[in-house]
């Protein structure tokens, strides 16, 4: 169903997750495992498969991982599968920690920092910038990476490849939260700027 | 009421032969028609004025702005309420002149034509798509297709088969024969869409064409846009919606009357160990 290519570009994938809390792989793999014993190859390109691709794991984390789970009670080996290839299944501890992490709400307190925010409350603070050029310079770029996302979506099958598109949904509709808050600055600044005036 | 028939003869043949080539949908003969459609203009806005009153209570509504937009391009227009996005499409759409400056459509000079040279040129070719969908509630889906080709005096077999043909591009045509008020608000947004896109118009003009619609249905809406641009068609798009503004090729901002910036598409770098199948 996949085919494999490597990223050209080292760059990490942009929000949502490069922001806030640090990925959770180990509560991925408890979740993967939850469902059939694997051994790690195949954890690292089931978890590749489920994301997307857009999250590449590398071994030596899936590795170091099992190691922790493995010392905390919430995984154990369950023999040699594949030829020369170590299964891991969940426990029933594992399988507790998992239901309390999928039943506990992402924490989203306090919001990450948000540098275009800092850009326009310091240039409407101090009078040395022209803040509309500030907002007009960034709707350009967050409008062309919406383009981007969405030809992205043009290309893909909502039914085939699911997670992909839920992905993109998510990155799309935070470029569109960020253009709604420039043209909602823009409003405040010309009404301050009237009543001002 | 054949006046208007110089200008849609001329570019008349290139139509014709896309509406033939284009059937098999092959991306090969898509990629040489686009390259072949984008060789014309379908708008060209240059110094345009448009001034609303006359004396101390003129309103300019408008410019002055020079655009241009390419046979095969999609537009999208965004901009607040009052940025002149309406005046704008009325221009477009020849529903109104210019107070100054030179608006062309597919190469002809609005100045030059007469009220019903106009009106030939808008039914013949330029499709409209407004929020308030105006499909007459007594005529099935098919019929309101079909209507402006056979009030064009195209033949009933000849409107009909057009129809089906449109209506099957905007995936409706199972539900041709039922009437638009057992049609949901999407399926009669694409009903409409088809309407716009019957016969040989190649220029598609579409007012916030989502603008009752949830977002799903929203986005099927654009998917139909995006296909007739594949096809070699030229679409405007009037929306304050930046996720519909995002399925077009170029993006147009408007404020106070006059072109803000523009932006175009590119593809952002996602790194993706695993692709779909190419």
């Amino acid at each position: 169903m996949y085919t494999q290519y490597t990223p050209s570009h080292p760059k990490a994938l942009p929000s949502p997750h490069e922001s806030g809390a640090p990925l959770s792989v180990r509560h991925s793999i408890l979740a993967l495992l939850a469902e059939v014993p694997t051994h790690g190859y195949g954890l690292k390109t089931a978890f590749e498969e489920s994301t997307a691709g857009t999250w590449p794991l590398n071994m030596g984390q899936v590795y170091t991982t099992l190691a922790r789970l493995e010392r905390d009670g919430l995984v154990r080996t369950a023999g040699m599968g594949e030829p020369d290839r170590q299964t891991w299944e969940i426990t029933a501890e594992g399988k507790e920690a998992l239901a309390a992490w999928f039943a506990t709400p992402v924490d989203l307190d306090p919001p990450s920092r948000d540098e275009l925010a800092l850009k326009v409350l310091l240039a409407v603070a101090a009078d040395i910038v022209d803040v509309d050029a500030i907002l007009q310079a960034q709707r350009t770029a967050t409008m062309e990476r919406l383009q981007g996302y969405t030809g992205y979506l043009r290309d893909a099958d909502p039914e085939d490849e699911l997670p992909w598109v839920l992905i993109l949904d998510s990155l799309i509709l935070k470029a569109q939260a960020e253009l709604a808050w420039i043209d909602r600055c823009e409003e405040r600044l010309r009404v301050a700027k009237r009543t001002r005036s | 009421m054949r006046d208007g028939d110089e200008f849609i003869d001329e570019e008349g043949a290139v139509v014709n032969d896309e509406g033939e080539t284009m059937t098999g949908g092959d991306e090969t003969t898509r990629q040489a028609t686009k390259k072949r459609a984008s060789t014309g203009s379908a708008l060209g806005f240059r110094s345009v004025v448009r001034v609303h009153g006359t004396g101390p209570t003129a309103v300019r509504a408008l410019g002055p702005i020079d655009l241009d937009v390419a046979d095969g391009e999609f537009v999208a227009v965004m901009g607040p309420s009052g940025s002149g996005k309406s005046t704008f499409l009325g221009l477009a759409g020849a529903l109104d002149l210019p107070t100054e400056g030179r608006v062309t459509i597919l190469g002809t000079d609005l100045a030059q034509l007469g009220t019903s040279q106009s009106a030939t040129l808008r039914r013949r070719a330029i499709g409209f798509v407004f929020q308030e969908l105006n499909l007459l509630p007594g005529l099935t889906a098919l019929e309101n297709v079909a209507l402006p080709l056979e009030l064009d005096g195209v033949s009933s077999n000849e409107a009909r088969r057009q129809s089906v043909e449109a209506l099957a591009r905007v995936q409706m045509e199972r539900l041709s024969h039922r009437f638009p008020d057992d049609l949901s608000g999407g399926e009669q947004q694409r009903v409409a869409i088809a309407r716009a896109m019957v016969g040989e118009r190649r220029l598609l003009l579409a007012d916030e064409p989502t603008g009752a619609l949830d977002s799903v249905t929203g986005e099927v809406v654009m998917r139909c846009l995006r296909e007739h641009v594949d096809r070699g068609r030229t679409v405007v798009l009037v929306t304050h919606d930046s996720s519909h503004a995002a399925w077009a090729d170029r993006v147009v901002f408007l404020r106070d009357g006059q072109i803000l910036r523009e932006t175009r598409s590119s593809r952002p770098f996602l790194p993706r160990v695993l692709g779909p199948r190419p």
